[in-house]
């Protein structure tokens, strides 16, 4: 080969290419990809508040953050009156006694209360030091006053607009059709009360309707050694029922064609051997309708079409399978059907971290600091699963009274053991009514095995269908 | 070449406490934006496992074959991207083995000079390219991989990069075997289109031959394709030979017609328009160039020379050239949803299928001359993904077959002549099928698989076992078994029949 051939050949217009590339415009916006991530907040023994750091204030054009903000008081009220109460006023019935400060786990010995108010998974398997077989313990935790939830003010608007417009059918199961958008049952009442939390759930609008997030994703084995260690960007898109980021209603016309409901690009970092891979996923409104599942495989150099209906084999050795993603399978009357049920409405202590300076411990049993915690009105549902060829039995989940955020799920095999559960805990922002997740834990109790996910989600306006589509995966692939 | 062993191994060694050294991650901050290094290390031993004392076959350790694969990626925008990639190969049987008389004996020593090291530069720079992504574009120079199709293992429309084939069927990484080239590729996603079709993008590919390299096929010979030369007989004409005399088929000269760098009758253009309709992966594909595959006639043979064991040798003289590839064809892929079963595990399979039809393929006659056919070829395959909670509780099995047909329209007269390759006749249909069955245990952390291709027209089997345990992402092992049969001599896999192996592999990764 005449390398001198080849390098003019190539080298010149590569060279001109890149001038142009870097002659146009640049974006006026700091985004928040895997570098800046890193330099914020490591993966491991990091306290720095990351959501001070990297306020959304600080990361997004001031036209953009302006968009994404209202006035809080307006906000409150809206939501209120939406919902018909503030978490602050329907808490603190039970144990009173227990005041916000520092706790300890040993506390639960002394102060009946505090045991009380925890949730029993929490209360058994979080709480207390750190050892194996799984990471996430926290043997402290500072509890916080409760604070007042709420969506976006246009999210209110469309709520309270729609209020009473969705439908479900005669076994529970939502008419399509019927829903617009907002939160579609905000005051969840009558013989279908737990389906109805649980579509609010399926349609909320936590993190934003069009995102951009990055990530680190760890996993530990029983003997808390790490094994797997990935670097993800995550793209999101609420197709249907948008209220606060244009284009609002339907994101485009093949979305409102299509009756499709949302959209994620993820695109792996690391590690080396997924590096290049990239997974996009379009859901649709009509549960009966299979999920549009292509991956970009790294080594093959091309897009597969992947089966949606593969959702119960655990993802590339992490401790959540497919169906666990949104919490629980698509509800759907003839596929693995679920017998929803209300069987808990109370306060627990739910874990938060008001400013992202939660972070994992190498040492002392891969522990959890910075845990903060504050009295929530939470629904306890079961979903017990009407097809024994399932992978689980039930599924117990907790969902916030407030905003209808899913905290907690305990999902349990055909056995009736507890198999996997995934926590999540959120950063509320209050000028954006948004609430984002900070910390994932996953924990499988059946192989022993735990991960946990440092999500950082930025809100963005730009995000275009060719981010969502075949353009985006090949662009993101290898 | 001392020096360029030295300084391979000097580079390993660095790159090795590089990547061990770094961590989490191999990311450095180069003006603000991230540059990542990563790749892998591997450490491979194969050994026969034929049991008997064969002439194409060393005893014991046959390979020892060392990877190191670096890539780097820098995006100093994120519409830009620069990625680069390199490999050193070497295989330390030629050193650990070069005094062993079996080894030297049978003439693999002597395949030194094409399998110790690769360190040829295009072995030696895999990928280098420069990607530019603006709205609805996908622009990329350089050295780089375009893969099209939809099989795995079966190559139909997947013709742009050639192969490197020269280490046979041992456990090597995809990305060592495909050859990157220096390409121009351009994709347009169409931003308007009719509501039935949920995404369009045309892509364009043009190759201006800045360097052809080709198929890189098994050698004849233990002295020139080693380990894996194939185990070919041909008889003798009688007289001078006795009656049934046959020889083995040894080392070849091969004399391909190459087109010189730049020049256009090596021009090759591809075309492919992609497209999701009603969730399924439909594409439509053209392509103008050459094969990576030559075409040869033998036009002499060198003086016989007898084997180690007595074997006479023919040393036949190819000549040929890199025939010129004219194809449309065309890919589909979906889920098969109402084939789903809960008592199953409730997953459907995903049918993958793929064909194209080539224009006046030039094939090989058994009167040692070249014709001109069309030929049509199609594939199938599917995934499925199956519970069977006795065998394993937890994950599911994966279930891969396929099947390809390479029909050779306007088949010759018989009593004319027939068709063939260097590995035997090519018949009017040409079936192959293949069967890849893998699942997982202990948290997906021991996967172990079973592969079987058949060659249904040559009556050959290849079987591959294999079991890969990942310690962490960073280290895996990989333990396996490969074996060859075949009813008929010199055909399909039975070339290899003495062939068979276990091999080890340590890997690496890093980044």
């Amino acid at each position: 080969m005449k390398v001198r051939s080849v390098l003019k050949c190539f080298f010149l217009p590569s060279l001109s290419l890149a001038m142009l590339a870097g002659g146009l415009q640049a974006a006026d916006y700091q985004k928040v990809d895997a570098g800046t991530y890193l330099k914020h907040k490591g993966a491991m023994d990091d306290p720095r508040p990351v959501y001070k750091d990297l306020s959304y204030k600080k990361v997004l054009p001031p036209d953009v953050y302006a968009k994404l903000s209202w006035d809080v008081p307006t906000m409150e009220k809206a939501w209120k009156e939406v919902v018909g109460f503030a978490a602050p006023e329907v808490v603190g019935k039970i144990a009173p006694e227990i005041k916000p400060g520092k706790y300890t786990y040993k506390d639960m010995e002394t102060m009946p209360g505090l045991k009380e108010l925890m949730i029993p998974y929490f209360r058994d398997k979080f709480f207390k030091p750190g050892a194996p077989p799984w990471l996430g313990n926290f043997p402290e935790m500072t509890l916080i006053p409760t604070r007042q939830f709420y969506y976006q003010l246009p999210v209110a608007e469309a709520t309270k607009r729609n209020e009473g417009k969705t439908k479900l059918d005669s076994k529970g199961y939502i008419i399509p059709s019927s829903y617009e958008s907002g939160i579609p049952f905000p005051r969840p009442s009558g013989p279908f009360k737990a389906q109805q939390i649980v579509y609010n759930w399926l349609k909320n609008y936590w993190c934003a309707e069009s995102s951009d997030s990055v990530g680190f994703f760890l996993g530990f084995n029983s003997h808390m050694k790490m094994d797997f260690n990935g670097l993800i960007e995550i793209k999101t898109v609420r197709l249907q029922g948008r209220c606060a980021i244009a284009p609002l209603g339907y994101f485009d016309e093949r979305a409102k064609s299509r009756k499709e409901q949302s959209a994620v690009m993820l695109s792996y970092l690391a590690p080396r051997d997924q590096y290049g891979t990239a997974v996009s996923i379009v859901s649709y409104e009509n549960p009966a309708d299979f999920d549009l599942f292509q991956v970009y495989v790294n080594v093959l150099r091309r897009v597969r079409r992947m089966s949606a209906t593969d959702t119960q084999d655990a993802v590339g050795g992490q401790d959540i399978i497919y169906d666990d993603n949104s919490g629980f399978n698509t509800l759907n009357p003839n596929r693995y059907p679920y017998k929803i049920e209300l069987v808990g409405e109370r306060e627990y202590l739910v874990p938060f971290s008001t400013d992202g300076s939660i972070y994992l411990s190498s040492k002392k049993g891969l522990e959890l600091k910075n845990v903060e915690m504050e009295r929530r009105p939470l629904y306890v549902i079961k979903m017990t699963q009407l097809d024994k060829n399932y992978v689980y039995s039930s599924r117990l989940l907790y969902f916030d009274k407030e905003n209808f955020v899913l905290y907690h799920i305990e999902n349990y095999d055909q056995k009736g053991r507890l198999y996997r559960t995934n926590d999540t805990f959120t950063t509320f922002v209050p000028e954006m009514g948004m609430t984002t997740q900070t910390f994932v834990i996953s924990r499988d109790h059946v192989d022993l095995h735990s991960s946990c996910a440092t999500p950082f989600i930025t809100p963005i306006t730009w995000l275009r269908r060719g981010d969502m589509s075949l353009e985006g995966m090949i662009k993101k692939g290898k | 070449m001392r020096r360029m062993f030295l300084a391979s191994v000097i580079a390993s060694v660095l790159i090795a406490l590089l990547a061990i050294g770094q961590g989490i991650a191999a990311e450095y901050d180069v003006g603000g934006r991230p540059f990542t290094i990563m790749g892998y290390i591997t450490q491979g031993a194969a050994f026969n496992i034929t049991g008997k004392n064969r002439l194409d076959a060393p005893q014991d350790l046959e390979s020892a074959l060392t990877n190191v694969f670096l890539e780097t990626a820098y995006k100093p925008r994120d519409d830009l991207k620069f990625y680069g990639s390199g490999m050193f190969t070497a295989d330390w049987a030629y050193d650990i083995k070069s005094n062993n008389n079996d080894w030297v004996s049978k003439g693999f020593a002597s395949s030194r000079s094409n399998l110790y090291m690769d360190n040829k530069d295009w072995q030696l720079v895999k990928e280098a390219h420069v990607t530019w992504t603006p709205p609805n574009w996908n622009i990329r120079l350089g050295k780089q991989i375009v893969s099209w199709g939809e099989m795995d293992g079966f190559r139909l429309i997947d013709q742009i990069n050639p192969l490197d084939g020269r280490r046979g069927f041992a456990d090597v990484e995809f990305e060592t075997t495909i050859i990157p080239l220096w390409m121009a590729k351009a994709e347009y996603y169409v931003p308007v289109k009719p509501s039935w079709i949920q995404d369009l993008g045309v892509e364009m590919v043009f190759n201006p031959n800045a360097e052809f390299v080709g198929n890189q096929f098994i050698k004849p010979g233990n002295n020139a394709g080693g380990i894996w030369a194939p185990d070919i007989n041909s008889g003798l004409p009688s007289p001078p030979f006795p009656p049934g005399a046959v020889a083995n088929v040894g080392s070849a000269n091969f004399d391909f017609q190459r087109p010189t760098a730049f020049n256009s009758s090596g021009y090759e253009y591809g075309l492919r328009i992609k497209s999701v309709i009603h969730d399924s992966i439909i594409t439509l594909n053209g392509f103008y160039g050459l094969d990576q595959m030559p075409v040869a006639k033998v036009t002499g043979m060198d003086p016989l020379t007898t084997a180690a064991n007595g074997n006479l040798l023919l040393h036949p003289d190819f000549t040929g050239k890199y025939p010129l590839m004219r194809f449309v064809g065309g890919t589909f892929s979906r889920d098969i949803t109402p084939l789903k079963a809960s008592f199953l595990g409730g997953v459907a399979p995903v049918l993958r299928f793929e064909t194209f039809y080539e224009f006046g393929a030039t094939e090989w006659t058994s009167t040692n001359d070249w014709v001109h056919r069309d030929e049509f070829r199609y594939a199938a395959g599917m995934d499925w993904k199956v519970k069977i909670p006795v065998l394993n509780p937890r994950a599911y099995f994966t279930i891969s077959p396929q099947f390809t047909d390479r029909r050779i329209m306007n088949y010759p007269d018989r009593t004319d002549f027939t068709l063939q390759t260097p590995g035997g006749p090519l018949y009017e249909n040409n079936y192959l099928t293949s069967l890849m069955i893998t699942t997982s245990y202990l948290h997906n952390k021991l996967v172990p698989s079973f592969f079987w291709m058949r060659d249904l027209t040559n009556r050959s089997n290849f079987f591959r076992y294999q079991v890969v345990y990942d310690y962490s992402n960073k280290w895996h092992f990989s333990l396996g078994v490969m074996t060859f049969s075949g009813s008929i001599q010199g055909q399909g896999f039975e070339p290899f029949h003495d062939k068979d192996e276990v091999y080890f592999k340590i890997s690496y990764k890093f980044g």
